[in-house]
């Protein structure tokens, strides 16, 4: 079935069944209990069930089985061969802060300055983002989204693609703290292949003058947030308070083995939480991140590789990790191009390179719902969680598979976003 | 490749290139450039059979169980009941799909330089003069199952540089990669590159026109006026030469030939349909547009580029016989690619243009496969009509699809050997084979496994001291 007769489907049917529509985001009124029968189940976190029923009520799974009743008042859809998949998280993207590229107007992503860890995107994001219902129509609903720039970037927020205002959006508004570490030209780490070798000259020495930098803000600040009800209040010190307690993660934007032993050797010294993102050589420390519990998120895989790295590194790195016991995770880091409803894809390059399947599925859902301290509400279909689910025609991994339906928080989500509007308007135009 | 001259040349190099026995084996590279670039360079087979395969032909369907059978470089046969005669090489297809060697028709992989973008129409410039044959992009690329690459000129200008169609025969010297029998092209640009409209002013550097849609117009307009201008002198020349009174006793001065212009003789080749027109543009206007200035002039647009608006004029493009080689998804990189959306490959489609997916990315060539697919999932193109955009459409569009494409007797053997469907998720490519030689088998590949495994073999020195404090 071809995506116009669902976007049909959708658009027709959803608002032939509701009082009221809004234009954008979710609709005004919702039925509040629905059933989705007669489906396979794929909860994620346990095996398969064929001809499953899940009850949605109050926008949570109440209930998910084979022998489950269709309660009473129920808003009931057919998933006679269909499947009931958990939410994909996208684990790093501009989610609300980028609209378009090359406009700066569309861009709210670099602060000034290089440490501003009192920075929160998530007032900034935009509720209204046109790709907010885009991204969402693939079954991506939950979105890891955080500034860029600098060597401190702020609080990363995770938000549902759903909701009013930021805060209706946040999952958490303060999920982790965004963090780089310096490489050689300094900045956000998307350093050569080079192999763990120490870097020479001026480069080495600008680089070292940062990690000095470094250890002494995050010293200081450790100093700042050790003092009781300190005056004058520094703002930017108290936000790495619950890093430096090691309460919330830390993510570290790096890429090469040097930056990554660096980042071991930073979190060792502050006791800091760290997870890996983007990490591309990470494969080459694979095994002590395993024994250390360090997650990677891992992508985007729409990369190719730096210098010498053979051409699948890229591709098969998720796996080697996987395999050694790395908990890992995927991200789009779209850049704000509007690439973050691919993240299944990422993880199809994946599994095509050694990552198993399964595990691909799961390094979208529970594995980021984990990573991110969720799990108790996301990443699976479960009784009790938050009823984020999508509805497909098979594996959404496969490119060829086609969403059917996307719930998020229990709210049936319509087929309003602006890539299926203009597909449908330009196809009825006349023939000239 | 230096420049030798006038007007026909781009071609001739082109088939001298082909008749130049392949070159001898390059001296050995050192082991860490080796482990990179690729082993040995294939030799060339006469006979090879990929037996047992399912073969995705893009012209008649999908063959269970099949054999392509190649001599000489071309495909001899495909179908199910193929013998295969003694001493063929066997490359076993079981388990495996074959399908066309896929086709970039936007590459920049292998240019030394992009853009000559100092002035606003540089049709004298050339890609065949600046291709490096060890651009890893294009082995990168090979391993992603591509065979071949419109290696084209960047969108800094209205009328770019010449196009190079190369076969990416990984190992030989560049000249050899160059596609024998591949008509020339040239790019056009339209929009907001052409505009310069997110470079902004460079102090102290007086704007480049045209800075607005209206002065691309006009400046096409202008250029291909000149260009009639020119064409007119050399044939009166040519006439006067013709027709000069030889007698002996009033002989009528030798004519003096027209100034050769580098320039606007790629402009008239274009007039007389000689050289293919590849632009670049965005939005349904400027689509419009280009299509009335060409009807105007009489020349066709062979390949609209990006066209991330065609499916708002899919007719227009339709009744013009023009090609629209687009990406499968990308979108809100910049204003003009706002409107873009996911079915657009398929909406044209639809409408009857032949349309292609393409990369104009060293990243994205490498899984156009997967890039097609979502012809399927937005807009609903049927596969095999998928498979096309990858192959047959693009040769259509580069004036290659008598040769390549697809897998049919008498074309060159150019295929992909997949592990799985090409489109299914946890597929990749196991073999590349150009004109029926393996130039990418996996099993022989530099990967990160093989990497890995080296390296346990030969642990190294935990010698960093980044970051220790």
């Amino acid at each position: 079935m071809n995506r116009l007769v669902l976007a049909s489907a959708g658009l027709l049917g959803v608002a032939a069944s509701l009082a009221a529509q809004a234009p954008t985001g979710r609709p005004a009124v919702q039925p509040s209990v629905f059933a989705i029968t007669n489906t396979t189940i794929v909860p994620v976190t346990g095996p398969r069930v064929a001809g499953g029923t899940v009850v949605i009520r109050n926008g949570k799974i109440e209930a998910a089985g084979a022998t489950v009743a269709t309660p009473a008042g129920a808003t009931v859809i057919d998933g006679t061969g269909l499947f009931l998949y958990p939410g994909m998280i996208d684990s790093g993207d501009r989610m609300g802060l980028v609209e378009i590229g090359s406009v700066p107007g569309g861009q709210d992503t670099q602060e000034l300055g290089q440490y501003n860890p009192h920075n929160a995107v998530l007032s900034a994001v935009n509720p209204s983002s046109v790709h907010v219902p885009i991204t969402r129509a693939n079954g991506v609903t939950t979105a890891l989204t955080s500034a860029q720039g600098g060597m401190i970037q702020g609080w990363a927020a995770l938000i549902d693609l759903v909701g009013w205002t930021p805060d209706e959006m946040a999952q958490n508004g303060r999920v982790a703290m965004v963090m780089t570490y310096p490489s050689v030209g300094g900045g956000r780490g998307r350093g050569g292949f080079r192999g763990g070798q120490a870097p020479a000259g001026d480069a080495a020495e600008a680089q070292n003058r940062q990690v000095r930098e470094l250890y002494d803000y995050l010293r200081e600040a450790k100093a700042y947030n050790a003092r009781t009800n300190p005056v004058p209040q520094n703002l930017a010190f108290a936000a790495l308070g619950p890093a430096l307690r090691g309460e919330v993660p830390v993510i570290f934007d790096v890429q090469t083995e040097g930056q990554i032993r660096g980042v071991l050797a930073l979190s060792d010294t502050f006791k800091l939480k760290p997870v890996l993102r983007g990490a591309t050589e990470s494969w080459m420390l694979a095994d002590t991140l395993a024994a250390r519990k360090i997650p990677v998120i891992v992508g985007p895989l729409t990369a190719v590789p730096t210098g010498d790295a053979p051409y699948d590194a890229v591709y098969a790195y998720p796996g080697v990790l996987a395999k050694a016991g790395v908990l890992i995770a995927f991200q789009t880091d779209d850049g704000g191009e509007g690439d973050a409803r691919n993240l299944p894809y990422n993880a199809a390059l994946a599994t095509a390179y050694g990552l198993d399947p399964e595990e691909g599925l799961r390094a979208v859902t529970i594995n980021p719902a984990r990573i991110w301290g969720v799990a108790d509400r996301l990443g699976s279909i479960e009784p009790g969680k938050v009823a984020n689910v999508f509805l497909t025609t098979g594996d959404p991994l496969d490119v060829r598979t086609q969403v059917r339906e996307v719930f998020i928080r229990g709210q049936r989500m319509p087929w309003d976003d602006r890539h299926t509007a203009e597909y449908l308007k330009w196809r009825s135009r006349p023939r000239p | 490749m230096k420049r030798l001259g006038v007007l026909t040349l781009p071609l001739m190099t082109g088939v001298l290139a082909a008749q130049t026995p392949a070159a001898p084996a390059p001296a050995a590279r050192d082991t860490s450039r080796q482990l990179v670039l690729g082993t040995a360079i294939p030799a060339a087979g006469t006979l090879v059979a990929v037996t047992n395969a399912t073969i995705i032909t893009a012209t008649h369907g999908t063959i269970d169980k099949g054999t392509v059978l190649i001599r000489n470089g071309k495909i001899a046969a495909v179908g199910k009941d193929i013998a295969v005669p003694a001493g063929a090489q066997i490359i076993d297809g079981t388990g495996k799909y074959v399908m066309p060697g896929i086709i970039d028709a936007h590459s920049h992989s292998s240019g030394e330089a992009i853009n000559e973008g100092s002035r606003s129409v540089t049709a004298q410039v050339r890609m065949e003069d600046v291709l490096r044959e060890d651009a890893i992009g294009m082995y990168r690329e090979l391993a992603g199952g591509v065979t071949t690459l419109n290696i084209l000129h960047g969108s800094a200008n209205t009328i770019g540089g010449q196009n190079a169609t190369v076969k990416i025969r990984w190992g030989l010297p560049v000249d050899s990669m160059l596609f024998a029998g591949a008509p020339p092209g040239i790019k056009f640009a339209l929009g907001e590159n052409v505009r310069q409209t997110n470079v902004g002013n460079i102090p102290g550097r007086t704007p480049r026109y045209p800075r607005t849609r209206m002065g691309v117009e006009e400046l096409l307009r202008e250029s291909f006026t000149r260009a009639r201008e020119y064409q007119a002198e050399w044939k009166a020349y040519e006439d006067a030469k013709t027709l000069r009174r030889k007698d002996a006793k009033n002989p009528e001065a030798e004519p003096v030939p027209p100034k050769r212009d580098l320039q606007l003789d790629a402009l008239v080749e274009i007039l007389e349909g000689k050289r293919l027109v590849h632009a670049h543009s965005y939005r349904s206007d400027e689509i419009l547009m280009l299509l009335k200035v060409a009807k105007d002039f009489g020349f066709r647009i062979a390949s609209l580029q990006h066209v991330l608006e065609g499916y708002k004029v899919a007719d227009e493009i339709a009744a013009a016989n023009t090609g629209a080689s687009t990406f499968a998804d990308n979108w809100a990189y910049k204003l003009e690619a706002f409107d873009a959306i996911p079915f657009n490959a398929a909406l044209m489609a639809e409408r009857g243009v032949k349309v292609s997916i393409n990369s104009d990315s060293d990243e994205r060539a490498r899984r156009l496969y997967q890039e097609a697919a979502k012809a399927m999932k937005y807009g609903g193109a049927s596969e095999e009509e998928a498979i096309r955009m990858i192959t047959l459409n693009a040769a259509w569009q580069l004036g290659v699809d008598k040769l390549t494409g697809s897998i049919d007797v008498g074309k060159d053997a150019d295929l992909a050997i997949f592990n799985g469907h090409p489109f299914a998720p946890a597929s990749r490519v196991e073999m590349t084979l150009i004109d029926g030689r393996v130039f990418f088998d996996r099993n022989k590949a530099p990967t990160l496994e093989y990497l890995i495994e080296l390296m346990k073999r030969r642990p190294r020195a935990n010698t960093t001291s980044e970051g220790a404090q």
